[in-house]
């Protein structure tokens, strides 16, 4: 890998970062959301990261690459459904109560979900500090025969 | 080596060679700092270098990869230390500008010589 290979590492996080800070800002918009499309209230998202695994290539491919198998961006694996089950309110009025007058809210806690979108947004920026840092070293090294 | 070349030039190469290998290492490091169970990656640089130094051939450097120990790990298996890094990623960036400016040196005496000392 050279050093605009390094560059693609730290792009694939800065995709997983971003996509992870939707997320989170998704959940704190829909902290209240009673009835969803699919019926019940909104269920909070999480995203589960994966070290990136090389996509469709054949054996001499990955062979080739065999060196460098070490260093890897990231990706997200896939967007789940938290398992947690809805915060139960009285509120008789409400057009979503059931029979017994409760309503269902999603389980979302803002200040977990705060908390979440500081660490997606460190992240991004220790990234973006990576691509700088590799951006400065490819530049060093045009200046060779100046 | 040929005329142009002058021996350190050779130890420059290897000496960038493994810097950048280890900026991307870093940079895989930063990458997953979210990534469930990943574990810190880097080298010994001075056992490569020493390595690189010995083998006279010039082939290209395979250095080796260990996990980084002694590093706090968090409930989900990950053990990144953002400060590590930051600091590797700042040392790796420096220890790459001392290298290409001591390679532009040796490459401007070459200069000089063929442009006679003017």
């Amino acid at each position: 890998m050279n050093l605009f290979g390094v560059l693609d590492i730290n792009a694939s996080a800065l995709t997983a970062e971003r996509e992870r800070a939707e997320v989170t800002a998704s959940n704190l918009a829909n902290a209240e959301t009673t009835s969803t499309p699919g019926g019940g209230p909104y269920k909070k998202q999480l995203v589960v990261f994966e070290t990136e695994r090389p996509g469709r290539e054949d054996f001499a491919q990955t062979l080739s690459r065999f060196g460098d198998l070490h260093a890897r961006g990231v990706t997200v694996e896939k967007v789940v459904d938290d398992k947690s089950p809805p915060v139960r309110r009285y509120e008789p009025g409400h057009p979503d109560a059931d029979a017994d007058g409760y309503v269902s809210f999603p389980n979302i806690n803002p200040a977990e979900e705060m908390v979440n979108l500081m660490g997606a947004a460190q992240a991004y920026q220790l990234n973006v500090s990576a691509v700088q840092a590799t951006k400065a070293m490819i530049s060093e090294t045009l200046q060779i025969l100046t | 080596m040929n005329w142009l070349e002058t021996p350190n030039m050779e130890r420059l190469e290897h000496y960038l060679d493994l810097v950048a290998f280890r900026h991307e290492l870093v940079s895989s490091n930063l990458a997953n700092v979210d990534t469930p169970g990943y574990r810190t990656q880097d080298i010994n640089f001075d056992d490569e270098m020493r390595r690189a130094q010995q083998r006279l051939d010039g082939a290209s450097v395979s250095p080796h990869v260990e996990e980084v120990r002694g590093l706090i790990e968090r409930p989900d298996g990950n053990n990144v230390s953002l400060d590590r890094e930051t600091m590797a990623l700042a040392q790796v960036q420096l220890q790459y500008r001392a290298g290409v400016e001591l390679l532009r040196n040796e490459l401007h005496l070459v200069l000089s010589a063929i442009n006679e000392g003017k």
